[in-house]
């Protein structure tokens, strides 16, 4: 603590700010009530579990967003495909294949809204 | 019947708040004068100790690899740079509510040192702070604010020389 880097200046007038310092952090210390330990082992908990369930819940938001967009390019597959002008009309078997993925999708979005919804509460 | 896996558990919960505990003991005073002394606003002050042991308490591996000294320089660093955030987010009402102690075992000096820290910037406060107060050589400053060491050199000649601006008159009243 001593190097060529350390503080001490014993010039008198550092002297006499360092006593000014510690004079005025003693009389802070004497002054001041630190908050109670347990308020900070308490806040300190809740911020734990906060950030475990946001952690927990971002593959769920990840699935969602990816499942909004499923769903929105689907329908707008769809509706391309069923516009009324020079388009051919979609056989049975792939109008059927398509209303089953998109009901799927949906299904599984609500599901995950659901489910992260009640971790959260 | 807790198996003693569970019992284990418990214990080390325990012990692990008491450890919190002194460790709080030993430096909460020191960090919150220092919180104090920089933000000159008692409830800036209180907040950002709650939130310096806190955010101590969410990385409980670096507090276990630490020793005692190490650790009480980790918790000025967490608070200086909990300090410079608030500063920088522009949250910084320049000393409206100043600290006044209640006690005066040195009124002269105690004023005086009112007068200065309300003068200087909150980098200064910091420096002169940390070297005056905790006896902080350049190394440890520089450790404890994130600042390079030869800046802290600097950096520290230039609050000394301000804030000694500030005692001339007080030497020259005696």
């Amino acid at each position: 603590m001593t190097s060529e880097n350390s503080t001490p200046h014993n010039t008198p007038q550092d002297d006499q700010l360092r006593q000014a310092f510690r004079t005025y952090a003693a009389t802070l210390s004497t002054d001041l009530t630190p908050p109670p330990a347990a308020a900070i082992l308490f806040r300190a908990e809740r911020r734990r579990r906060r950030l475990a369930i946001e952690r927990a819940e971002r593959p769920l938001l990840i699935m969602q967003s990816l499942g909004t967009l499923c769903a929105a390019g689907t329908l707008a597959w769809l509706a391309y495909r069923f516009a009324p002008h020079t388009l051919p009309a979609l056989n049975t078997t792939t109008l059927a294949l398509t209303i089953a993925c998109t009901t799927l999708i949906l299904a599984g979005c609500w599901a995950m809204l659901h489910a992260s919804r009640r971790t959260s509460a | 019947m807790p198996s003693s896996l569970e019992h284990a558990a418990a214990t080390a919960t325990v012990l692990s708040e008491l450890a919190f505990q002194r460790l709080y003991d030993a430096n909460a005073t020191s960090i919150h004068s220092y919180l104090l002394a920089v933000s000159a606003r008692r409830d800036v002050a209180d907040d950002l100790l709650q939130e310096t042991f806190c955010r101590l308490l969410l990385h409980p591996e670096t507090a276990a690899r630490l020793d005692t000294l190490e650790l009480r320089r980790y918790l000025f660093r967490i608070a200086t740079n909990l300090l410079r955030d608030r500063h920088r987010s522009g949250d910084t009402t320049p000393f409206a509510d100043p600290p006044e102690p209640t006690t005066h075992p040195s009124l002269d000096n105690t004023i005086d040192i009112r007068t200065m820290l309300q003068a200087l910037k909150p980098r200064e406060r910091e420096l002169l702070w940390l070297a005056y107060v905790e006896g902080m050589d350049h190394a440890e400053i520089s450790n404890a604010t994130g600042l390079n060491r030869l800046s802290v050199r600097t950096l520290l000649f230039r609050a000394r020389n301000k804030a000694k601006q500030f005692l001339a008159p007080a030497r020259a009243s005696l």
